[in-house]
């Protein structure tokens, strides 16, 4: 590996290029110089390096999944129903992310293709069109509800609310700034591990270890009443929160632009896996800090992020409910980068143009323009005045689980499409477990369906709590 | 071969020589071939986009259902 070329090439870019070689190639070149370097090096050191290295889309789509809307509905999940069955629930959710989100890391690694772009070219616009309209819904939906959660967050700080989507746009552009994947994926990292900062919240709330231990084991309590369609929409939108399909397109095309590889796989797995725990672990804190509200049977239905923080102040003190109001700040503007992101990367691969974050300005207007139009517009609406914006909070999750069936199965046959895939197409355990996921979205789905058509149905199945 | 060439070149022996061929930008540019749909397949996406239509339906009943 010593022989690769120095550093110093970099200082004439693509005006010396010849026509081959573009600005975004020679940028993901030294990222990937770097990984080649750490991987020709021996013992501990150049192991931790390159998982250093090589960690990111995994980490992000997850941390970026625990977005204004799915964290609300944790907090709504503790604040109704305490701590019980929804605990083991929140991890067997992530574990079905990243049973999912895996797939993705081999598609994109296997095939150095975006999935909007395998889509159409696999299976033609007809069917491509069909999954695009499910993501810009999904995300034109998701985006709003982020904007609101950052508009809740700091209103708890009196931020006026024009001025909290200027903060959230303001800090969507300086990621980009560098115009480089690298370090927009470093800052948009730091920014994701605020997401943690629940832990500490819960702390402060002095959580049932004992209740909470018991959970894991038992699954009880029962959310009361059974199987309601309150419980189911809770379940339905807890589902939502931590699978979606921003997050399909999101990673095999973040996978692509840093530019991982075959080899790269392994790393990507476990970025996914370490991804979906520290997901997990801010998931399940979201649920212990909204806790108390249960105990002291207090109403938390219409809480859009803040109210939870006000409601908390008299247990967690002023500095707690800051932490948290911080941080559903924090989950709306993490989720709004990422998922602009995914809309602009998709939007690209459909066009055919130019669509990465290793772009100069110049050269990746559509994909920059599409990015930041996406946040503007939903950030935009979110300040008109009598908008209703806690049905959109409601509804997101739903929707994402409800358009999770088709994205899965078009996932399904690319990763196990030989033509694309060579020797990386899914071994059979990996098809049983994703078609056990689609089947347990599906049916999730259709409850919620029954829920609402015929809700009387529930109570005659007995389920839990009686 | 004036300093320019020189400098390009060494780019595009690095670029060339650190990415896969598939991984730079030109390489993407070749399209990837349509598969045909088999019947079975195209049963379940039928079946799973009558689903997400009908049940967005049900979303937006339970919305106004909600606002009234």
């Amino acid at each position: 590996m010593s022989d690769l070329v120095p550093d110093t090439i970099r200082q004439k870019p693509s005006a010396a290029s010849g026509p081959q070689i573009t600005h975004e190639d020679i940028d993901r070149a030294h990222d990937r110089q770097r990984v080649l370097l750490a991987r020709a090096g021996r013992g501990l050191f150049s192991r931790t390096r390159l998982l250093w290295l090589l960690i990111g889309p995994g980490i992000l789509v997850m941390l970026g999944e625990n977005d204004g809307p799915s964290m609300v509905s944790y907090a709504a999940t503790g604040a109704r129903f305490g701590v019980g069955f929804f605990a083991p629930f929140f991890v067997l959710t992530f574990v079905m992310a990243i049973v999912v989100q895996e797939m993705t890391v081999r598609l994109g690694a296997a095939t150095h293709r975006g999935h909007a772009e395998l889509i159409f070219a696999r299976f033609g616009p007809f069917w491509g069109w069909f999954a695009m309209l499910d993501l810009v819904l999904g995300n034109f939906l998701t985006l709003i509800a982020e904007f609101i959660a950052v508009r809740a967050g700091l209103g708890f700080f009196g931020v006026p609310p024009w001025l909290a989507v200027m903060i959230a746009m303001l800090i969507l552009i300086l990621a980009l700034i560098t115009h480089r994947y690298w370090t927009w994926e470093r800052i948009t990292l730091a920014a994701a591990l605020f997401n943690l900062v629940f832990i500490p919240v819960a702390l402060f709330t002095h959580p049932d270890w004992h209740a909470f231990g018991k959970a894991f084991v038992t699954w009880h309590p029962f959310p009361k009443g059974g199987l309601t369609k309150d419980t189911v929409v809770v379940i339905l939108s807890d589902i939502g929160a931590t699978v979606t399909p921003w997050m399909l397109f999101f990673q095999q095309s973040a996978t692509v632009d840093k530019g991982l590889t075959r080899k790269d796989i392994g790393f990507g797995r476990l970025d996914t896996v370490l991804g979906a725990a520290l997901a997990t672990l801010a998931a399940l804190a979201m649920m212990l800090c909204t806790a108390p509200l249960f105990s002291h049977q207090m109403s938390a239905e219409n809480f859009q992020g803040a109210e939870f923080a006000q409601a908390l102040q008299p247990i967690i003190g002023r500095f707690g409910a800051a932490l948290f109001a911080l941080g559903i700040a924090e989950a709306g503007i993490v989720a709004s980068i990422t998922i602009s992101i995914s809309s602009a990367y998709a939007f690209g691969e459909v066009a055919q143009r130019p669509h990465s974050l290793n772009l100069p300005m110049k050269q990746g207007k559509s994909f920059y323009t599409v990015l930041l139009l996406c946040a503007a517009a939903a950030g935009a609406l979110v300040l008109v005045p009598g908008l209703p914006l806690v049905s959109v909070i409601l509804i997101v999750n739903v929707i994402a689980v409800l358009a999770m069936p088709p994205a899965l199965v078009f996932l399904y046959m690319l990763v196990n499409d030989r033509e694309i895939m060579g020797d990386l197409v899914s071994p059979r355990w990996a098809n049983v477990l994703a078609t056990a996921v689609v089947i347990l979205l599906t049916a999730a789905g259709v409850l919620f369906g029954v829920s609402v058509i015929a809700p009387n149905i529930l109570t005659h199945l007995h389920f839990g709590g009686g | 071969m004036n300093l320019e060439e020189g400098t390009a070149t060494a780019q595009e022996d690095f670029v060339t020589r650190v990415l896969e061929h598939d991984q730079l930008s030109q390489g993407k540019k070749r399209p990837v071939p349509r598969r045909h749909l088999r019947g079975i397949e195209l049963l379940v996406l039928w079946s799973l986009r009558i689903y997400v239509l009908f049940m967005i339906a049900v979303v937006v009943y339970q919305v106004m259902q909600s606002m009234r």
